[in-house]
């Protein structure tokens, strides 16, 4: 039996009143995958997942799961589980009873119950609270047993809404980590929708970049940050973010506040206006580079992140040495012209050499 | 530090003065009423009022085994007041649910409507009730009188109900649908234990004033609908008042109340105290 799980999306638009929500969203997900759904807030991922679920209906378009046209099937005939981002557990029910809850309701026997739900509590470290309401446990706690209620059943696909926002960052980044763990050792599809894109790197096999109610690129996290298709997804994947510097391009000339650096590669196009990208990691302090004033430095403890001042525009970089700067200090920046990326300065789009 | 406890000392001894005070405007007319239905008919009427008498548990014994013994009407006083009670919850329970979620057609004009019918005086409606039960041939029946009942009731539990339910987070009921529960089971398994508390008000609310009416009882029954209420006139008469009687039926009339009321009490508190979700709305 192949593995299930497959979710198809084609088209799908939603409409909130006039606010456009989903517009045009394509998206393919392969089975036993852990798919990020990541983007700001109000950018349609929340929507995406809902769809999926069937808490929400498109206006147009379809979802398909393992090939089933489900786009108007309700959330109890999807075969699906959802971890909510306030957990929405039964305050009323104890934690036994939370996670048993889908049990009964599919009807499975009293007798397989117990050993069920002890088996899905063991999985994710809580069978020694199932006496207790969710109102006695802390908030890691209950996004476990939110966890359990959803794998209890074992379901075909896992939805997950920002199911770590609620947590402290410490224990967010050790839920990290065993929800990946989890994820493995189920073999079960999981989408996950956040805004932190640490997150989404960390945690999926794919992911989706949302933008205003529109996919913008969909790929491995390593693609999506090495090759990103827009300066969008560029400004928002990586902590701190790329730089965005406007820039003016002539074939292999580039020329960003009236410095200009040689290329390695030609780009075939009129002479122009582009924005350019450089990740703060990439940038170097080099005595004949571009100079910039220093506005702030932020120690990170191992690195040290130095805010300067290019032209009108704030840049990050991060330097590892400790060298002593005054703010206000000239710091001269170089690049290594390989590692930056060049987007057309209308539509936002990457350029390609050639 | 003294003029801090000092300010205390005084807030709490202004607090139990107001306090007192109040309850006594609302004791004393029932700590009247219990000392008159200790004394004699005679000893009722003397003036100046005797404070020392010999007690006497007559009164109690003849309004409820005498002449104009109340039992019968206590027991229709139940039946009415339980019947109504029952049915309101039955059926605003589902209505409430269904304002506070359902996509309805007209569900704000229709909000409006339910809750304007608290608005007309109860009097301008006891004829047309009475024209119409009188032409079902429904006056002096139970089913009559609980039918009218439910007419003020229903819209009352439903107003009361539909702000509890929306306090009820959606996602719970999401959660519930995603794991195959009908909305039935969800209104059953999820909803309905985590607005207990406020069923719990709906139902003495209901119940105190089904129990409580007077107006239309007395117009709409008879001889053989004659809620406690009614039954007390009996005591009530052109020629005397047989007022320590009176109070005795009166006293033992409220006793339902009170015991229900206290009953109830906890289970507001219990309903109040569920709450899983730290800093969430009341339940």
């Amino acid at each position: 039996m192949s593995p299930q799980g497959r979710v198809s999306l084609r088209g799908i638009r939603k409409l909130f009143g006039k606010f456009v929500a989903l517009d045009g969203i394509d998206l393919d997900i392969e089975p036993v995958e852990f798919f990020a759904l990541l983007g700001p807030s109000g950018s349609g991922k929340t929507t995406t997942l809902r769809m999926i679920a069937g808490l929400d209906t498109p206006d147009e378009g379809t979802v398909t799961v393992d090939g089933v046209d489900v786009t108007f099937a309700p959330p109890g005939a999807r075969d699906v589980a959802m971890v909510f981002q306030n957990y929405a557990l039964y305050p009323h029910m104890t934690v036994r009873d939370n996670i048993a809850f889908p049990l009964k309701m599919a009807k499975v026997s009293a007798k397989s119950i117990d050993g069920l739900v002890h088996e899905a509590a063991a999985k994710v470290h809580i069978d020694d609270l199932l006496h207790r309401r969710p109102g006695q446990l802390s908030g890691g706690q209950q996004q476990r047993c939110a966890l359990a209620r959803a794998i209890v059943r074992k379901p075909k696909l896992f939805l997950l809404d920002e199911p770590l926002s609620n947590l402290d960052a410490q224990l967010r980044l050790e839920t990290r980590v065993e929800l990946k763990k989890l994820q493995r050792n189920l073999n079960v599809t999981a989408v996950y929708v956040t805004h932190d894109q640490e997150e989404a790197m960390t945690l999926a096999d794919r992911m989706a970049v949302f933008f205003e109610g529109r996919i913008k690129q969909i790929g491995a996290p390593s693609e999506v940050f090495d090759r990103p298709n827009s300066v969008e997804v560029a400004a928002f994947i990586g902590s701190p973010p790329m730089n965005i510097v406007p820039a003016h391009l002539d074939g292999s000339t580039l020329t960003i506040e009236g410095h200009a650096v040689r290329l390695a590669r030609s780009f075939d196009r009129v002479p122009g206006p582009v924005t350019v990208g450089i990740r703060p990691s990439h940038l170097r302090i080099d005595a004949g580079g571009i100079p910039t004033q220093l506005y702030l430095s932020e120690n990170l403890g191992e690195t040290r992140l130095l805010n300067l001042k290019l032209g009108e525009v704030l840049i990050k970089m991060r330097v590892t040495q400790s060298e002593p700067l005054a703010d206000g200090e000239t710091v001269p920046i170089t690049f290594d012209s390989e590692s930056i990326h060049l987007f057309d300065a209308e539509t936002g789009l990457r350029l390609e050499a050639g | 530090m003294i003029a801090h406890r000092r300010a205390r000392i005084l807030r709490t001894v202004v607090l139990m003065v107001v306090a007192s005070t109040l309850l006594l405007i609302w004791v004393l007319p029932l700590i009247w009423a219990f000392v008159v239905s200790l004394k004699s008919e005679r000893e009722v009427l003397a003036y100046p009022p005797t404070v020392i008498f010999s007690p006497t548990t007559s009164n109690y014994a003849d309004a409820l085994f005498g002449d104009f013994s109340i039992v019968d009407s206590l027991l229709t006083s139940a039946i009415v007041s339980t019947a109504t009670t029952v049915l309101t919850i039955v059926l605003a329970v589902p209505a409430a649910y269904a304002f506070a979620r359902l996509r309805l057609p007209a569900k704000r004009s229709l909000g409006f409507y339910t809750m304007a019918t608290q608005m007309v005086p109860p009097v301008g409606l006891v004829i047309p009730y009475f024209l119409i039960l009188n032409r079902f041939g429904w006056l002096d029946t139970y089913h009559g009188m609980i039918t009218v009942y439910l007419t003020f009731s229903l819209p009352f539990a439903i107003w009361l109900l539909v702000s509890y339910m929306e306090d009820v987070p959606w996602e719970m009921e999401e959660a519930a649908f995603l794991d195959k529960a009908s909305r039935l089971q969800t209104l059953w398994h999820v909803v309905i234990p985590q607005v207990r508390g406020g069923i719990a008000v709906t139902v003495i609310f209901i119940f105190l004033n089904a129990w409580n009416e007077f107006l239309f009882a007395v117009q709409l029954g008879g001889n053989t609908v004659r809620p406690v209420t009614v039954a007390m006139y009996n005591f009530i008469s052109v020629e005397q008042t047989l007022w320590a009687k009176l109070s005795a039926a009166a006293l033992v009339a409220m006793l339902p109340v009170v015991i229900i009321g206290i009953a109830a009490q906890k289970q507001i508190v219990k309903g109040l105290s569920v709450g899983a979700v730290k800093g969430g709305g009341r339940r």
